[in-house]
């Protein structure tokens, strides 16, 4: 015979911008239990969690049976998809590139003091956190302000919170992404560590790895809950129909240069802090390189100084496109040639875009909006929705699709103008493996019409083919560069 | 020195005012090619300093900063903000004799003594930039003659020029050029292409004068921008815990109100934001703003009358001779109301109830928009520039109330701007004692709404609406706010 369940859910139905999203949806999670949701995207499943601790509007029952004598406190948390922070008056209203600008005046609040506030407001000891610091890799950041955080180190942070917090049960929305090698293997024992200690865990994720602490799967079918035996039970998106590209992409992108990226012996440091040191790179034209290291080994902001967003790159020794950097050039002129996709920039999009307005925007390398379009980049636009599948959405603001969808809306929105070089920064950041083969195989076939490519991806095992040459970074250094 | 404005004939003074051009944007088609090689040095690196920098070097200029010995030696602010991002930085003795363009955008109160430092050491035939023509019109500053003199204001707090130049647009930008100064011809060449180097070629420019940016931007903020925004908070807030509305609710309110209020005026104007009410609220609103119009008439006129003559600046200019003691006094004394020391409840408002709850804002917003707007025209501005002064910044100073209520507000605006705020302030409260006993919390605190059942006349609503949209403020600015394509919403609570 069963305990009470930690959750009961009776009768739960949701609906999202008219559409039923969950229908009399019923739910047990029993102690013990530790469950993955996965299965396609769009199903319902950050829904589900956000009704589960009251950030949705939802009908039916949900019911809590904390354990009084589990030393965990009594109460669920949900750690989600996406990060949220303020600056300190309060306000979001920042810019992918703000991270790079520096004003004295503190933006945003530290690392240490967003955990010091965290802490007093759930009555915990500093001393609980130290640890997890360590396990995720995360103590060098505590001087760090959020502003300056990259996506991955967003995520550590959420994750900090969560386990320090040590809920009964814990809810997460994609607990791998961004997230380097070692700080997933890292993350696999610790989740089994708080299971152990009496948390119930909810995973949302299709990760390849799961902690061996998962004992129940479950996706969701039409509106209800379907538990099946493993993950690998899950149902998957439907293989996409391929389609040829549209023409204008199946042509080589205009370029006068031979070498599009070259640096010598750059580095960037801000006060004492060094972040890049000595790097020498050169990227020739049809390259195709795969950007390797740590979260916080310095990878976006070597990136940055390749698209003119770096206010350091000015007295540095770098050639773009064969043109020394401050010689007289705007960054547009640098970001006509550049096609990027970045977690970051996707984080900062202008939430007013609709799909349309996001592609239209590649041509003009704004952020949102854009001036006149002409009648052969509305034929552009039109083409390349339908290739992506997006053509149903066109109309529909970006941040109301699912999160997979908006990533190919943002690559669209990058291939728009059929740059010569592609920086794709993590672009299948919260994608499916179905998803992220999807995408790989579209930037494969760009990248044979003579597009140069520099990738970032975090999964050895889910690039794309055409990768040649990589580079490593650790701590701001180049520790290795092959060839393939 | 004596003023500018008051030694011209009456026949130019007019020629001056009048001046403002909405610009095409075909007329910055030319880039940023003027200044192109050009050695630019800007002196002061605060937020409008250091982020003008950044956008003119992105665009592809060569950009330096001419900071004091003591600021550089003693590593100031300034000095951290423009080496921290990689500009080369030097003295003015250093910099300045190599300058083509000088741009100052140190604080008003320093202008003359930074003129007087920079001016000496600049090249014959060197351009001067000001960001405000305080200087130059109240103070009658004289620049040399061989000296091209031009103006670039940006009508946004730095960080916003930034943002908006990296999110690939710009903010709205007021240029213009002395007629005294501008002896080779090149003054509009050097401020288009500084212009389109910040950005603010894509958001809407408009053709100025000296003389109508300063008459009608002291104008803008002593009256509507600060001045109503600071005298409406105090008295509703004040209103409502006196009638036994909870304070921390009438704390929040008031603080976040103000902005949530605006910024629908931002997107449709006043018709857009009162559009927001209901029907018998817009009635309620619109005769409720009428009456504070008849009241405070006579209030803005005294203003404007007081920025023509001279008379403000020179008060003020006496208070800086006294080391701002009366300015200081009364920034004090606005610390100490009972608004600025209760803290915002921990309650949720949500968007429409900071429009149903609090109506009397609604109104306060339309009454003085239109009062600074219809005594700008009055007084020889013309509409484009009477619009940016009073419709378009009024969100963007509702956004500093809304972080730290108005202590963040006089901190973040000019120490003339505050100085004209609290002046108007003092005034005004006075003014509306009688208005204010008649005021209960059906329009300030509680939503209006509540026990109607919603009808009203029909002949009284259309004419009403057709009074809001009909205005002149609202005539130009939907011309002004089509140009402002990129416009984005700030945000909501």
């Amino acid at each position: 015979m069963h305990n009470n369940p930690i959750v009961h859910i009776a009768h739960l139905n949701l609906h999202y911008a008219g559409q039923a999203v969950l229908s009399d949806f019923n739910w047990h999670i029993y102690p013990g239990e530790n469950w993955v949701i996965g299965g396609k995207s769009g199903t319902g499943k950050t829904s589900l969690a956000k009704a589960i601790v009251g950030e949705e509007k939802t009908t039916g029952k949900i019911t809590f049976h904390f354990n009084e004598h589990n030393p965990c406190p009594p109460r669920s948390y949900y750690v989600s998809n996406w990060y949220q922070f303020t600056n300190l008056e309060g306000d979001r209203n920042f810019y992918y590139q703000q991270r790079y600008n520096k004003f004295q005046k503190n933006d945003t609040l530290t690392v240490y003091a967003e955990l010091i506030h965290f802490g007093q407001k759930n009555d915990l000891q500093y001393s609980d956190v130290e640890p997890i610091l360590y396990a995720l890799g995360f103590e060098n950041c505590r001087d760090t302000q959020l502003i300056e955080l990259s996506s991955g180190e967003h995520k550590k942070l959420q994750l900090v919170q969560a386990l320090w917090l040590n809920p009964q049960l814990l809810i997460i929305d994609e607990p791998f992404t961004g997230l380097d090698k070692r700080s997933r293997t890292n993350l696999l024992s610790i989740f089994d560590e708080v299971a152990h200690r009496g948390t119930t865990l909810i995973l949302i994720t299709n990760a390849p790895q799961l902690p061996t602490c998962i004992n129940r799967f479950a996706e969701i079918e039409n509106g209800q809950l379907n538990v099946v035996e493993q993950a690998t039970d899950f149902s998957k998106d439907a293989v996409r129909e391929k389609k040829p590209l549209p023409y204008f992409l199946q042509k080589e992108p205009e370029s006068t240069s031979q070498t599009m990226v070259e640096l010598k012996n750059v580095s960037v440091r801000y006060g004492d802090k060094v972040v890049l040191k000595n790097i020498n790179w050169r990227v020739k034209a049809g390259e195709k390189w795969l950007l390797q290291g740590p979260n916080g080994s310095g990878k976006s902001t070597l990136l940055s100084l390749l698209n003119g967003d770096h206010p350091q790159a000015y007295s540095s020794n770098i050639w773009l496109f064969g043109t020394k950097r401050g010689s007289g050039e705007s960054i547009w002129d640098i970001k006509e040639k550049v096609g990027i996709i970045s977690p970051e920039m996707h984080w900062y999009f202008d939430r007013n875009a609709t799909v349309w307005h996001t592609v239209a925007s590649g041509f003009y390398d704004s952020i949102g909006w854009f001036i006149d379009v002409k009648h052969e980049e509305k034929k552009r636009i039109e083409q390349l929705l339908d290739f992506f599948d997006l053509l149903p959405h066109k109309d529909q603001l970006l941040h109301t699709l699912p999160l997979g969808k908006q990533r190919l809306a943002l690559l669209a929105r990058t291939i728009i103008k059929n740059p010569p070089l592609l920086i794709l920064d993590e672009p299948c950041q919260g994608l499916d493996v179905a998803q992220t083969t999807h995408f790989n195989s579209v930037v494969d076939e760009l990248c044979t019409h003579g597009n140069t490519l520099i990738y970032v991806g975090h999964y050895e095992s889910q690039l794309p083919s055409c990768i040649e040459h990589q580079l490593i970074l650790e701590n701001g250094e180049v520790v290795e560069e092959i060839t393939i | 020195m004596a003023n500018y404005f008051n030694t011209l004939p009456l026949r130019e003074q007019l020629n001056q005012l009048k001046h403002a051009e909405f610009m095409d944007s075909n007329e910055f088609s030319d880039g940023v090619n003027a200044l192109k090689g050009k050695k630019i040095v800007i002196v002061g690196c605060g937020a409008q300093g250091l982020n003008q920098g950044l956008n003119l070097r992105d665009s592809g200029l060569d950009i330096s900063y001419a900071l004091r010995k003591e600021a550089i030696e003693q590593k100031r602010d300034s000095w951290k903000n423009a080496t921290d991002n990689n500009f080369n930085v030097g003295t003015y003795e250093e910099l300045i004799p190599s300058a083509d363009l000088v741009i100052n955008l140190t604080p008003d109160k320093q202008h003359t003594s930074v003129i007087n430092a920079v001016q000496p050491l600049m090249k014959q035939g060197a351009a001067l930039s000001y960001s405000h023509g305080f200087n130059i019109v109240e103070e009658g500053m004289q620049i040399r003659k061989d000296i091209t003199v031009i103006m670039v204001a940006p009508k946004c707090p730095g960080s916003e020029v930034r943002a908006e130049y990296l999110r690939g647009f710009g903010v709205p930008t007021l240029i213009a050029v002395h007629p005294e100064n501008d002896p080779e011809g090149k003054g509009w060449p050097y401020a288009k292409a500084y212009c389109v180097g910040t950005g603010g070629h894509r958001a809407g420019v408009l053709k100025s004068s000296f003389v109508a940016e300063v008459k009608s931007d002291l104008m803008g903020e002593q009256t509507i921008l600060c001045g109503l925004l600071q005298t409406g908070s105090i008295l509703s807030f004040d209103k409502m815990v006196e009638k036994g509305i909870d304070p921390g609710y009438a704390s929040k309110l008031v603080q976040y109100g103000v902005e949530v209020i605006t910024e629908a005026l931002k997107h449709g104007g006043v018709s857009g934001m009162m559009d927001r009410l209901s029907n018998p609220a817009k009635i309620k609103a619109f005769e409720i703003s009428e009456e504070l119009k008849d009241i405070m008439r006579s209030l803005f006129q005294k203003h404007q009358d007081d920025i023509m003559s001279g008379e403000f600046s020179k008060t003020m200019m006496e208070d800086w001779a006294n080391g701002d003691a009366n300015l200081l006094k009364w920034r004090a004394e606005t610390g100490e109301t009972a608004f600025e020391k209760t803290p915002a409840g921990d309650v949720k408002i949500n968007e429409q109830e900071y429009f149903d709850n609090y109506l009397l804002m609604v109104a306060f917003v339309r009454a003085g928009v239109e009062l600074a707007f219809e005594t700008m025209v009055e007084a020889g501005i013309k509409a484009e520039s009477a619009y940016y002064e009073s419709l378009h910044e009024t969100p963007l100073i509702a956004n500093t109330i809304a972080r730290k209520k108005l202590f963040e507000m006089n901190r973040v605006i000019s120490d003339t701007a505050e100085y004209g705020c609290y002046l108007f302030d003092q005034a005004c409260k006075p003014l509306l004692a009688d208005f204010m006993k008649k005021v209960d919390t059906d329009i300030v605190g509680k939503n209006f709404n509540e026990g109607k059942d919603g009808s009203v006349d029909n002949i009284q609503l259309v004419q009403v609406n057709e009074i809001l949209r009909n205005h002149p403020v609202e005539i130009v600015g939907v011309k002004l706010r089509q140009a402002m394509t990129a416009m984005k919403a700030i945000k909501t609570v």
